[in-house]
């Protein structure tokens, strides 16, 4: 009665088989590869240097020959800490610049999910790295904690200031340079409108210019008209 | 998240006298990284030298709001000489005075207010500047001028003006009007600046007349 027709169910059966292996073969290759990408996601920001420095002081190694591990004095850490912090503090305004962008831009499709991923990472390191860096001015000095972010703040403004200032001031000797070439180049052209009048080049210019319809005065308008036109050239 | 446990250990060497940190890997390779790596040595280095400043009973940098006056006062003291100077007529004297607040200001230590730095610089270079136009220095003039725009962006038409002003007498109508322009964008319509573009768009307008009557003869 309840006989199974074995040979009959060897296809619905061989079918289930072949989806769920299927199934399987596919979500195990998907994970995977998924895991895989995860993991092989570039980080945001580069090497932490900084951060390397100041561990590596703290796991010195002994120098060939000497036995004895060399001893780092506190002030070098607290400034390789203090380094550390400036270059976190760099990053975080990087993270906070780019959060809003990024989302933004993730909500329209433009990027894809792998970046916001890596955003989402880099930033959760950096949390973590400050909490760390917070630990280590605390056992460093106390309550170094509270302020070593503030610290670190000033000198990352402190010093994007200089460069600025500098990037300004080192100008100076190739302006003064070319305006000392120019200055003589002007003189040379103008010297007798100089003697004749004590004003500027320009207005000289533009007197001769006036003058220039004038026939009385042809001989002396000559050598002031050809610098004239040389003169915007140079400009140009 | 696997960052946060591991480091790369770097081949540091720390001088027993000097306490300077130095790189072990030698200099003779000069790849990015290990320049990378010198540049930040030379910085950390530095740094650790200007922590030994710290005055006797701070071993870490103090907050930076409570300022320690002594510098202020020193950077007020040289301006003030140098605008006595000034007001003498003594303008190459007035530029020495100015520089030196420049050092005694731009040396304060890093970790000190920076806005405190703006503040003091602006006023510095754009003094200077004006005492380099007095001496018809404009080259000077101009440079001086741009660091106090950079340092102050706004509430400092004096410096836009002087830049612009320095711009014009070098003949430069271009460059000043692009300045002008800028600086009253910064500053909105200052009476001063809207005089300068009036000043350069005759000036200009005079010279390239000038320049083209010179062209037709």
């Amino acid at each position: 009665m309840f006989d199974i027709d074995w040979r009959g169910l060897v296809v619905p059966l061989a079918y289930l088989v072949v989806l769920g292996g299927t199934f399987v073969t596919f979500s195990t290759i998907y994970r995977k590869r998924k895991a895989v990408e995860s993991a092989n996601l570039a980080p945001w920001f580069g090497p932490h240097l900084q951060r390397n420095i100041y561990l590596s002081l703290l796991h010195l190694e002994p120098e060939n020959g000497s036995e004895k591990t060399p001893k780092v004095p506190d002030s070098v850490l607290r400034a390789a800490l203090l380094r550390r912090a400036v270059e976190d503090i760099r990053r975080i305004i990087q993270i906070r610049t780019a959060k809003a962008a990024c989302s933004s831009l993730l909500q329209r499709g433009s990027v894809g999910d792998d970046l916001w991923q890596r955003f989402q990472r880099a930033e959760k390191e950096v949390e973590d790295e400050l909490r760390d860096v917070v630990m280590e001015a605390n056992a460093l000095s106390p309550n170094w904690g509270q302020i070593i972010f503030q610290s670190a703040n000033e000198i990352a403004a402190n010093t994007a200031l200089r460069e600025q200032l500098d990037d300004i001031t080192k100008q100076t000797e190739h302006e003064k340079e070319w305006w000392e070439k120019r200055r003589a180049a002007i003189k040379s052209e103008f010297l007798k409108e100089l003697e004749d009048e004590s004003e500027k080049p320009t207005q000289a210019k533009s007197v001769a210019g006036s003058e220039d319809s004038e026939p009385v005065l042809v001989d002396t308008n000559t050598p002031s008209a050809t610098p004239g036109g040389k003169k915007k050239k140079g400009r140009k | 998240m696997s960052d946060l446990d591991t480091f790369t250990l770097l081949p540091l060497r720390i001088d027993p006298q000097s306490k300077a940190i130095s790189s072990a890997a030698g200099s003779s390779s000069s790849s990015s990284s290990t320049r990378a790596l010198e540049a930040e040595l030379a910085a950390l280095n530095a740094l650790h030298r200007s922590l030994h400043g710290l005055e006797a009973p701070h071993t870490v940098p103090p907050p930076p709001v409570p300022v320690n006056p002594k510098r202020s006062a020193n950077v007020t003291k040289l301006r003030e000489s140098g605008n006595n100077e000034y007001r003498k007529g003594r303008y190459a004297e007035a530029i020495k005075f100015y520089t030196l607040g420049l050092q005694m200001a731009l040396t304060r230590p890093m970790w000190e207010p920076s806005q405190l730095v703006r503040e003091e610089v602006h006023q510095l270079y754009s003094n200077r500047a004006q005492a380099h136009m007095q001496l018809l220095n404009w080259a000077e003039g101009a440079v001086d001028a741009e660091a106090s725009v950079e340092a102050k962006r706004q509430g400092n038409a004096k410096a836009w003006h002087r830049r612009a002003k320095c711009l014009v007498e070098m003949g430069r109508f271009e460059e000043a009007r692009e300045w002008v322009g800028k600086g009253l964008e910064v500053e909105g319509q200052e009476k001063e600046l809207m005089e300068m573009l009036k000043e350069i768009e005759n000036r200009s307008a005079s010279s390239s007349s000038a320049a083209s009557g010179g062209g037709k003869a």
